[in-house]
């Protein structure tokens, strides 16, 4: 590349100090990915194996077992306790997020209220998750006298709603403002612009962003342990009686000094993170199927 | 698209092949039955759900009688969250669950805030709380109370300490340093224990009762029953209270401990026993059995209750609560032995069934 | 970006039909909608802090201000004292841990991604990193319980042997004397792990906007790609990269689980990073079923100040997000 003839634009040496430098610098880069390779791997590469051993058809389906101390038993009211609560946490959550976000990207704009509205949105992103699971405590179980999955759904929801908002307002941006413009141009008012043309344009990352704010709350212990109870047998009535969650399982597995328990455990680890890895996959399948569509 | 798409499911695709591998590939034990199977039941059916929560310390046995009743009285459910004694009582207190269990009893001070007015106590089992150990070639061991204190109290710090060495004439100890678990969560085992060490070592221990206490700087704290008991098999030299079920279920040896006739007694469900017929039971039926008189009694014996309100809401709750109590203290208490649970001596059981009448269900 | 609809004409024409064009109603029911879907959130966050402080306000009434200064965490016995400071102090030490090993590190996969890595490569890493995020608390500390806890026991020995002689780092690294692994060091080595993911994704972002004419000057120029980013990505990254690290310090307070597990349960108020310890949000998850009366009321207590201290960070990090934007935009 350099011109012998021309004149030597760098000294030697100094070079190859800096492309040394350089070779240290991207190496280091390279090595922090691989860093964070490793317990990624370690974690998931553990769980699968001693989960692997206690997963089945019938843990998956069958009651807990009532009898810390004996095998057998799986966790069917647990996972079916998880969607449930996830679930009604996710209706709760992604149509108030999602209207929020339109309040604040549409009409708020840069509006003060807006500005307020966006700074308590990130504040409560960072409430911590067993402050959401003692507030619905004190709000809900103490004034109803009763735990319940719903009040598990509202902890959840509550740590879920910021996340929305804020991933939908960013969406919501995104969408160029010319296909707004066309929308007022040929008559539409701006609920109905709205609704039919900038929600479909923000589609793919409004649901991306939902499902992994779903895939998040799945995995949360601390708001449920307070406000759920526990059962032995899958409860699918959210408004009555205790229930249970794969999370607050293996919170309370992991304490209990029997061997079997700690094998429930991990197998319930394995549940949940299979969980948890699908709602992310389902999320990246959204966003290439959804861009694909609109795109074209 | 499709490249994306079959990229993509690749991934959930394995995962669920993972799991259908494992599923194929285990089998699954299918025995939830305890060892010993239940007589009839002993009233008319039950049905409904009710909700209870409190102690840990019984979780097991509670778990084993609310089997036995409800595979007796198929339309009952009942729930129990050993979430601990403290939120048991709490609980209670807001009328979220029918029962509760607690290792100790209610604070004055806090009688008043049971929304729901007066309850009762009702016993239910009693176990031993171990002191259990591990030193390597040290196979038995003989604790006073006054030592005990001591130990746990970081006075004496070495496994060969003249304290040590005066309860067990002819063994041979090493000079291990002493490795204190105590637990690092509230707990009704803790207030036994100290409970137990301020009645028996009243001269010596000094960091009096309750469930937890300002322990000396030196010592390892951890989670629960099972974290204590990790903590002493892990570590060489290591000491802790233990109660009965975890520390069998962690295998681990335990000592010796004097009473107050002046034997050393092992800990044991016989033991257990002993000490409960040694103890002297209150009108309301509390009582302790901590450092209870009796040349067999084991005297880290601790007791644990349900409360129950007198005045029932709800006809089919108050039922099936009355019910489930009755079971405890007729049929249960057969259950009690094979989950490492001392039974109530005849006398007390009598008495709690008599108490039950106390309760007043609504029409 | 708030397009405002451009007003229509009150008069006939081929587009209006008739005297009140369809859809005012709905449009501004609409908008109210959504305008109270937003307001849900003050109305949340409001209900948050009138409870809780409600709830622990006995707390604050028996220590007065002993309550958050106060050295003594011990709930029970015949002199209960509820100080939250070995918790906050607690809280900030795990913290302070994880983001010095987080952020190095994020900082790395966050320029690997945006700098060095070929195209191809760039989504892959992002969803491997982002799956990081999505595991599970409890699993996290599960883990640490069954894997790290026994080994890095030896590690911290080894550790604490071959400082023994240097002054400050001897104390530093020294821990109980019987160790159980179980420390500050381990759960703030946990923690790392689980807040890498948000800060590598905010500072991705940051280091996205940074403009390619700048970035291109400077290699135009001459300079290596490290040189490069040294010199275009950094000074243009930098407080937006303090605004991720302050998201990253929020997340890492308030994580409950893999603390509560990890921690060793001891409030104490010290500078031994192993040493047992606590914060607050994982004792308040350790405590609360056992307590009750006033020791639950500290709890909620912790929760309050716990929730304080984010809202005070997430402001900060908000403010210097926006001071940089300013910046930007102005450059």
């Amino acid at each position: 590349m350099s011109d012998p003839s021309g004149p030597v634009l760098t000294a030697a040496p100094a070079h190859r100090w800096r492309q040394t430098k350089n070779a240290l610098a991207t190496s280091a880069l390279v090595l922090s990915v691989l860093v964070m390779l490793v317990p990624l791997v370690l974690i998931v590469g553990y769980t699968i194996q001693r989960g692997a051993d206690v997963i089945s058809w019938r843990f998956l389906t069958d009651p807990i077992q009532g009898i810390d101390q004996l095998p057998g038993g799986g966790m069917g009211p647990a996972i079916v306790g998880t969607l449930l609560i996830t679930g009604a946490a996710a209706a709760m959550a992604i149509p108030l997020g999602v209207l929020g976000a339109i309040y604040l990207n549409e009409y708020g704009g840069t509006s003060k209220v807006a500005g307020v509205l966006r700074l308590l949105a990130d504040v409560m992103t960072g409430v911590p998750s067993i402050v959401m699971g003692l507030f619905v405590f004190t709000i809900f179980v103490l004034r109803f006298k009763e735990k319940t999955g719903f009040a598990g759904a509202l902890a959840l929801a509550c740590l879920m709603l910021p996340i929305v908002i804020r991933a939908t307002e960013e969406m919501l941006k995104l969408v160029p403002s010319e296909l707004r413009e066309a929308s007022y141009a040929l008559g539409c008012r701006k609920a109905r612009t709205i609704v039919t043309v900038v929600l479909p344009a923000a589609l793919s990352g409004i649901v991306s962003g939902a499902l992994l704010a779903i895939a998040r709350a799945a995995g949360e212990t601390a708001p449920l342990f307070l406000v759920i109870g526990i059962v032995s047998k899958t409860n699918t009535d959210l408004f009555n009686g205790p229930n249970t969650a794969l999370s607050a399982q293996i919170f309370r597995n992991a304490g209990l000094s029997f061997e079997v328990s700690q094998d429930r455990a991990w197998g319930a680890a394995l549940t949940l993170i299979a969980i948890t890895f699908l709602f992310t996959i389902l999320a990246r399948l959204a966003t290439a199927f959804l861009t694909r569509r609109t795109a074209s | 698209m499709n490249r994306i798409i079959s990229r993509w499911l690749l991934l959930p695709v394995l995962l669920v092949a993972l799991v259908a591998a494992a599923g194929c590939g285990s089998s699954s034990s299918s025995s939830t039955k305890t060892k010993n199977s239940v007589k009839g039941a002993t009233q008319a059916s039950l049905t409904g759900t009710i909700n209870g929560s409190g102690a840990t310390f019984p979780a097991t046995y509670y778990q084993t009688a609310i089997q036995g009743v409800t595979q007796a009285n198929s339309g009952l459910t009942i729930n129990y969250n050993p979430t601990g004694s403290g939120a048991g009582q709490t609980d209670l207190q807001g009328q979220l669950v029918d029962f509760a269990g607690s290792d100790s009893l209610v604070k004055p001070e806090d009688v008043a805030k049971f929304n729901g007015g007066k309850f009762l106590y009702f016993p239910t089992v009693a176990a031993p709380i171990t002191v259990s150990y591990n030193l390597s070639g040290v196979s038995k061991l003989s604790l006073s109370p006054a030592t005990i204190a001591k130990i746990f109290q970081g006075d004496v710090k070495t496994w060969n300490d003249p304290a040590i060495k005066a309860d067990n004439s002819g063994v041979s100890l090493p000079s291990t340093a002493i490795t204190v678990a105590v637990r690092s969560d509230g707990s009704g085992t803790t207030a036994n224990f100290t409970k137990y060490l301020t009645k028996a070592a009243a001269t010596d221990w000094k960091l009096g009762s309750d469930k937890t206490v300002n322990w000396p700087a030196g010592v390892t704290k951890a989670e629960k029953n099972a974290g204590v008991a990790q903590v002493i098999k892990q570590t060489d030299g290591g000491i802790g209270y233990v109660d009965f079920s975890d520390a069998k279920a962690s295998d681990l040896a335990f000592a010796k401990v004097k009473n107050a006739s002046g034997s050393f007694v092992a800990a044991s469900l016989s033991g257990a026993s002993a000490a409960l017929a040694g103890a002297t039971i209150n009108p309301d039926l509390t009582y302790d059995p901590l450092n209870a008189p009796g040349k067999d009694a084991y005297p880290i014996t601790a007791p644990t209750f349900i409360l129950v309100y007198v005045n029932q809401t709800d006809k089919q709750k108050g039922t099936d609560v009355k019910g489930f109590l009755r079971y405890i203290l007729t049929d249960g208490q057969q259950l009690a032995e094979s989950v490492q649970f001392a039974e109530l001596p005849a006398g007390l059981a009598d008495k709690a069934i008599k108490q039950l009448d106390q309760i007043v269900v609504p029409k | 970006m708030a397009v405002e609809a451009p007003e229509r004409p009150h008069t006939r024409g081929p587009i209006s039909e008739g005297p009140r064009p369809p859809g005012v109603v709905t449009d501004h029911l609409f908008r109210w909608l959504t305008l109270g879907a937003g307001l849900m959130v003050l109305v949340i966050l409001g209900l948050i802090l009138f409870s809780t402080t409600r709830e622990a306000l006995p707390w604050f009434r028996s220590e007065g201000f002993g309550a958050i200064i106060g050295h003594d965490w011990i709930p029970a016995g015949n002199n209960p004292k509820f100080g939250a400071l070995p918790l906050i102090c607690g809280t900030l030490l795990v913290s302070a841990i994880a983001l010095t090993l987080a952020v190095p590190l994020s900082i790395g996969i966050a320029l690997f991604v945006t700098e060095v890595a070929p195209r191809p490569l760039r989504k892959p890493v992002i969803y491997v990193i982002d799956l990081l995020a999505v595991i599970p608390s409890v699993v996290y500390g599960l883990w640490g319980l069954s894997v790290l806890v026994t080994p890095i026991k030896g590690v911290y020995d080894d550790v604490a042997s071959t400082v023994s002689s240097i002054p400050v780092l001897n104390t530093v690294f020294s821990g109980d004397p019987h160790p159980s692994g179980r420390s500050f060091m381990t759960a703030g080595i946990v923690v790392a792990i689980m807040i890498t993911p948000i800060i590598t994704s905010l500072t991705r972002e940051v280091f996205a906007t940074v403009p390619t004419s700048q970035k291109e000057a400077a290699l135009a120029m001459g300079a290596t790609r490290w040189e490069m980013i040294r010199g275009a990505v950094f000074p243009h990254s930098r407080s937006g990269v303090v605004a991720a690290v302050l998201i990253g310090l929020g997340r890492a307070m308030g994580e409950t689980i893999a603390v509560a597990l990890l921690s060793g349960s001891s409030p104490r108020i010290t500078g031994r990073l192993f040493s047992s310890g606590d914060a607050m949000a994982a004792i308040i998850a350790n405590q609360f079923n056992e307590a009750t009366d006033t020791w639950r009321s500290a709890l909620i207590g912790l929760g309050v100040v716990l929730f304080f201290l984010t809202i005070v960070i997430g402001v900060i990090a908000r403010a210097v997000l926006h001071a940089s934007e300013r910046r930007m935009a102005g450059t």
